[in-house]
């Protein structure tokens, strides 16, 4: 009977959550402090969006257990996530389009 | 100890071999698992959904954006610290997030006790949590002035935009609590040692149940994480 | 020589939960067939309301001076018509209906993964229809800004049900994505993961793929309407501006509005990316059902039938990035025409793929001209006609001229109209001895067919000319400017929609005569090969499988197979029975 069920289950030693908890408030305060620092631009855009991925993926690959996960799972997930940037660049165009828009007509056309 | 899943192909291959098999595509995951997996994907569409319709919001208007950084600011003792309230937030949340993985370690080992404590103690931070949050607004509306239709720092949509996210997201958690003392009680009286059956469903309790409810709140911490990042540090 | 080495079970049969009074075996059923068929009975129940409408809408169009409908009633019609029709007939119907009926049978499951969850889907649904029924009774009465409930005009004055309508229209709508996401979870995993031994992933019918990658799509697109519906609703009741413009607060539209600086484009971006997967939400149950109706009744495989899997797959990728050829004309950014009218020309490849598939199946095969077959011919027919009108609409420039036209009303109408409701009735007729033990009347059923099909392209086709003619859509009343020859098609249209509407009755008639009288089906009336018909008792009992589920040795399409007895060898016919059958290696 090849049944590949839960009961017998390897679970981790506690430490590795703890270091991961650790991380995750490490990171958190990386993030707090480039707010705190007054960091302006593209630098405290890239450094937000970076220590944010970072948690991200900390959070779900070990905390979630997506590492430990077979690839049929992990690909389903991810794939459909990712996919959603494409959404995500078209509207940043639109956007910058309705902002012209409004600029051009409403402030310069008045 | 060797089990039937370790004999399986792994890798990429893997990902083949199981996709073109029979019966499960997710070996050895439960169908609740499964499930709530593909549910945290629809819900991460819905948040994205929320979090794009800010980016548009935010990106078109005319009118400066509030700075959040003022609006979220808390006085402690004379001085003005930025978003301090919020960063005791993320701090509980991920502690949360870090008590509710130890409990599902916890729910493996059959170790009842420790597994209800700490479920416990992940529904006192996420209850905690949702009273900060409460507070947060609270002060937002009455003392603030900031409403879903208009607020005294810029643009008319970062009062609908703020409420409508952290509403939602608050909701969310509210219901993740409400679901941790359910299991935390079912925990308690060893009802996943013994697999006694549900009220409603009348299936049988089993311990990966702490697993999916695990699954369910990381994604909640995971959506704090982008909230976070984009609505309150952008 | 189809594989014999059959993997052992991978997990514990299934428990079932076994109903013990009448409320919870008939009423809150948790047997995914019962199921199944409640949302079949509702989702046509509220079909009929949807076809009154249209019925009603039609004779102000030909006779406008019998004012069957004023403006507001007219607009109302339309919105309430399409909103119906779209989501909760079609969608409810075959991710619901035919899903939970089909699904588990035709993979060899005892039931759904939660038929908790199942039947709690049910009930949702079962209240989204009422909340959506109660806008006629509040005050303003249901919204009329659309199906696709535009604003800032569907929270203006001058709108029908601007307020009371418009809150529970969204109302029932976020029910029934919540009821539909319960569901859809079911169907999903259940696919995934509760197939029996032997059936892998390519061995399924294409009905189980055309309505588990339906319910994919459908679990990635509703969020969308969600977040896009629940920002309207807020809209509506707060006074929030996501989507209302600063230029209706400084121009006078009869309601306060001191707010501003939304963007109206939002909403249809997020409207359109849920709207275009929710067609092929529709439409691919649809295809997947076509391609079992004619493998069975010309008793012959599916052609290429790797190719039907990957081409469903390509469409609903493909159908997430062509949204924004519903706002051509809108006023987006214009260097996005391009790309949205290439992905739109792409994603006719693998439907049209799918097109010469479905020929050459038919092509020098056994063809049985039985009701189902006939339905799926028209089906094939309506949505090649449907899907080449959608040519034009898919590049910007010719758009331009025919968009809000009575083109695109043909064109939808054939595609998401008249097709898949041919197949719906296809599919009834020919699982209906899988519901009921009997045979629908056969004869009954050709006049069915023949009135709906012929009936059905004399109403849409003349719409094409008046679409070309430039005859605007969502207008009450065609005014003096409409070129005679349009205006005179109406009425045409309108005593054919009224015809065709009266001989549904002939359905209904047949099916409430066949459930009590109707001939008696013997266990596999069709000679099919897929699973469903090969349960120990027909209709099949609680569990489907009586002790052991079945072992599946081959795919569903060994039809008419060189050197086999019989033409056909059902799935689970042990490989030692089949004899000198010279059969592919599935």
């Amino acid at each position: 009977m090849a049944q590949y069920n839960n009961n017998k289950v390897k679970t981790h030693k506690i430490g590795i959550y703890l270091w991961i908890w650790g991380l995750l408030f490490v990171f958190s305060f990386f993030s707090y402090m480039v707010d705190y620092l007054n960091f302006e631009g593209s630098l405290r855009w890239t450094l937000i969006v970076l220590f944010m991925l970072s948690k991200a993926a900390l959070i779900v690959a070990v905390f979630m257990h997506l590492f430990w996960e077979r690839y049929a799972i992990v690909n389903i997930l991810l794939w459909p996530m990712t996919l959603m940037l494409l959404f995500v660049w078209i509207m940043v165009a639109e956007s910058e389009y309705t902002l012209l828009t409004r600029i051009f007509y409403f402030i310069l056309g008045s | 100890m060797s089990r039937a899943i370790d004999k399986l192909p792994k890798g990429w291959s893997g990902l083949t071999s199981d996709f073109s098999s029979d019966q499960k595509a997710f070996k050895g995951m439960s169908w609740g698992k499964a499930m709530m997996w593909i549910f945290i994907l629809s819900d991460t569409f819905i948040f994205s959904c929320f979090l794009i319709s800010y980016l548009t919001g935010r990106a078109s208007t005319t009118v400066p954006w509030p700075d959040s950084s003022i609006v979220f600011g808390l006085d402690v003792f004379g001085t003005s610290v930025p978003l301090l309230l919020i960063a005791i937030m993320t701090f509980i949340l991920i502690s949360s997030s870090g008590t509710m993985a130890i409990a599902v370690k916890y729910g493996y080992e059959k170790n009842r006790k420790l597994c209800a404590i700490f479920l416990l103690l992940t529904a006192l931070c996420g209850a905690a949590f949702v009273g900060m949050q409460a507070f947060e607004w609270t002060k937002l509306i009455f003392h603030e002035g900031v409403s879903p239709w208009g607020n005294p720092f810029g643009a008319v949509q970062f009062g609908s935009f703020f409420f409508m996210i952290t509403g939602f997201h608050g909701t969310h958690v509210t219901v993740g609590v409400i679901f941790l003392l359910i299991m935390a009680r079912k925990t308690w009286r060893g009802d996943f040692n013994t697999g006694r059956r549900g009220y409603f469903t009348t299936m049988k309790s089993d311990y990966v149940a702490i697993e999916i409810m695990g699954l369910y709140w990381h994604f909640v911490d995971l959506v704090w994480v982008f909230i976070f990042a984009f609505f309150y540090l952008w | 020589m189809s594989n014999t080495s059959i993997s052992p079970a991978e997990s514990p049969d299934q428990e079932l939960y076994h109903s013990k009074s009448w409320w919870t075996t008939y009423v809150f059923s948790q047997d995914a067939k019962y199921i199944g068929i409640q949302y079949l009975c509702a989702a046509t129940a509220i079909a009929l309301v949807g076809l009154v409408l249209s019925v009603l809408m039609r004779i102000q169009l030909a006779f406008p001076e019998l004012n069957v409908l004023d403006p507001s009633t007219y607009y109302q019609s339309i919105t309430m018509h399409g909103m119906i029709m779209v989501i909760f007939f079609l969608t409810a119907l075959f991710l619901g209906g035919f899903g939970n009926l089909l699904i588990p049978l035709m993979i060899g499951s005892r039931d759904m993964a939660f038929p908790y969850v199942n039947m709690m889907s049910f009930w949702v649904f079962a209240l989204s229809l009422l909340v959506l029924m109660a806008s006629y009774l509040v005050p303003g009465g249901p919204t009329g800004a659309g199906w696709t409930l535009y604003p800032p005009q569907a929270i203006t004055s001058g709108t029908p049900g601007n307020l009371w309508g418009l809150v529970l229209m969204l109302v029932s709508v976020v029910l029934f994505i919540v009821g539909f996401t319960m569901g859809g979870l079911n169907y999903v995993i259940t696919v995934l993961q509760s197939r029996t031994r032997g059936m892998t992933l390519m061995r399924m019918p294409l009905t189980v793929w055309g309505i588990f990658v339906a319910t994919i799509i459908a679990l990635l697109a509703f969020p969308a309407l969600f977040v896009g519906g629940l920002m309207l609703l807020l809209d509506t009741v707060l006074g929030t501006s996501f989507y209302m413009p600063a230029i209706i607060a400084t121009s006078n539209l009869g309601k306060d509005l001191s707010t501003g600086g939304g963007s109206p484009l939002l909403f249809q971006h997020l409207f359109w990316f849920f709207g275009h997967p929710e067609v092929y939400i529709v439409a691919l149950p649809a295809f997947g059902i076509v391609s079992d109706l004619f493998s069975v009744h010309a008793r012959k495989n599916i052609f290429g039938y790797r190719m039907m899997v990957w081409a469903i797959i390509a469409i609903a990728v493909l159908s997430f990035i062509v949204w924004a050829h519903h706002m051509y004309i809108a006023g987006f950014t214009p260097w996005f025409g391009f790309f949205f009218a290439s992905t739109t020309l792409m994603i006719a490849i693998p439907t049209g793929i799918k097109m010469y598939n479905w020929l050459l199946t038919l092509w020098k095969g056994n063809i049985r001209f039985t009701v189902p077959m006939l339905f799926a011919l028209g089906f094939f027919i309506t949505f090649l006609n449907g899907g080449l009108t959608g040519m034009f609409m898919g590049n910007v420039g010719t758009d331009i001229a025919l968009s809000d036209t009575y083109f695109v009303v043909a064109h939808f109408h054939f595609t998401i109209g008249i097709a898949p409701v041919l197949v719906v009735f296809g599919a009834i007729y020919h699982w209906f001895p899988l519901m009921t033990g009997r045979m629908l009347n056969e004869g009954l059923g050709k006049l069915h067919f023949w009135f709906t099909f012929i009936g059905a392209y004399m109403i849409y086709f003349p719409m094409h000319y008046q679409g070309l003619q430039g005859v605007p859509r969502r207008y009450f009343e065609m005014y003096d400017s409409v070129h005679a020859t349009s205006a005179g098609l109406n009425q045409f249209i309108t005593i054919t929609t009224i015809v065709v509407a009266i001989a549904q009755l002939i359905f209904f008639y047949n099916v409430f005569t066949s459930v009590r009288a109707g001939k008696r089906a013997n266990r596999n009336p069709w000679n099919a090969n897929s699973l469903e018909w090969q349960t120990p008792e027909m209709p099949p009992k609680h569990g489907n499988w009586g002790r052991e589920q079945p072992v599946v040795y081959r795919w569903a399409y060994d039809y008419s197979v060189p050197g086999a007895d019989k033409d056909y060898i059902p799935q689970n016919l042990s490989p030692r029975k089949i004899g000198k059958a010279k059969v592919e290696k599935t």
